[in-house]
């Protein structure tokens, strides 16, 4: 059966976008059949972040406007075989989706592929509504930071209200993805730990990622960091993919990186 | 943390950890009924069977391990 997955946040910047793109290529890496759907309409980004923006011809808002079918907008990533992308309009008029025809959409969606990841808007409009609607779980993204949680606690208050699982009387399945965690900060005491973020948002764990420079180099590349092996990142991204898949795997250890003068100043503490 | 700690200011994530459970728990409180009005009528219909209503009162509140609705029903005298 395949499963619809949405990247949702409430504040935006947090990295749903880089988090999508990542757990995506995992998720194909293992073998599965993956398609990553832009639902930020107007503001299309997941396209850079996967390398794929040259290969752009039509769109979802197209494809729900029957001005070319679902096969010719889906764009077959070269790189990772499994991973399809389908990317966002750029249209100014966010009010172009309508819930039957995502509808249509996602259903057309499911009977070719095992997983189906949107890549939801920020905010908590009528874009974040719709991708939502057909969600089977929810990945909610945060940061470590108060207006980051703050946000997030009031999206995952309205999930259940806006999908349709909800209303039919299942439970949207919903875990916390803690992005850009900074260990160093984390052991001064100036950065919330991971135990206080999940205190605070009394969800399960389904990720955590350190913020690491990999991230802006992978970006600026369009190679999502998930491909690379050596990449720690990369590794928590992978990771993610494998919990989504049912494996029980420890979390990654994220510890702050020690230099020696550092460790000099910590016997003089 | 080392003996010298024990003079410095609270931590920063502290500071933040309370702030947010102060933010959360009263928008959690003011959120979670997205038709309260609806609500409010439905109730004051039913009750309305077996007694006369005058108003009715919804009150939430919540905290880590509750989340409570408070209905006070107001009646004709």
């Amino acid at each position: 059966m395949a499963k619809v997955i949405t990247i949702t946040s409430g504040k935006g910047g947090v990295g749903k976008s880089t988090t999508t793109a990542n757990i995506a290529t995992a998720l194909a890496l293992l073998g599965k059949k993956v398609i990553a759907v832009d639902f930020d309409i107007g503001l299309r980004n997941l396209d850079m972040i996967l390398g794929l923006e040259n290969r752009i011809v039509y769109d979802v808002v197209d494809v729900m406007e029957n001005r070319c079918n679902l096969a010719q907008a889906i764009i077959k990533d070269k790189r990772t075989p499994n991973l399809h992308f389908l990317p966002a309009s750029q249209t100014k008029d966010k009010t172009v989706l309508n819930k039957d025809k995502v509808e249509k959409l996602i259903n057309e969606l499911k009977k070719d592929f095992d997983y189906i990841l949107i890549d939801s808007p920020a905010g908590i409009e009528s874009g974040f509504e719709h991708s939502i609607f057909l969600a089977d779980r929810a990945l909610i993204v945060t940061t470590p930071e108060v207006s980051a949680i703050r946000d997030a606690d009031r999206v995952i208050g309205i999930i259940d209200a806006k999908s349709k699982k909800a209303q039919l009387g299942e439970e949207v399945e919903k875990h916390i993805i803690i992005n850009r965690i900074k260990p160093e900060l984390v052991e001064k005491g100036e950065m919330l730990p991971i135990e206080d973020v999940l205190d605070l948002l009394s969800l399960p764990l389904i990720g955590i990622v350190p913020d690491d420079e990999d991230i802006v180099r992978s970006t600026n590349l369009g190679k999502p960091i998930a491909l690379d092996e050596k990449s720690l990142v990369g590794e928590a991204f992978r990771r993610i993919a494998r919990r989504i898949e049912g494996e029980e795997v420890p979390f990654i250890d994220i510890k702050a990186k020690r230099g020696f003068f550092s460790k000099l100043k910590g016997l003089f503490k | 943390m080392s003996f010298f700690d024990i003079f410095k200011k609270k931590k920063s994530k502290d500071v933040a950890k309370d702030r947010l459970m102060m933010m959360l728990a009263y928008e959690r409180a003011n959120t979670k009924i997205d038709n309260l009005d609806e609500m409010k009528k439905d109730l004051i219909n039913v009750v309305k069977k077996y007694l006369n209503v005058k108003d009715i009162h919804i009150k939430t509140s919540s905290n880590q391990d509750i989340e409570t609705l408070e209905v006070e029903i107001l009646l004709q005298k």
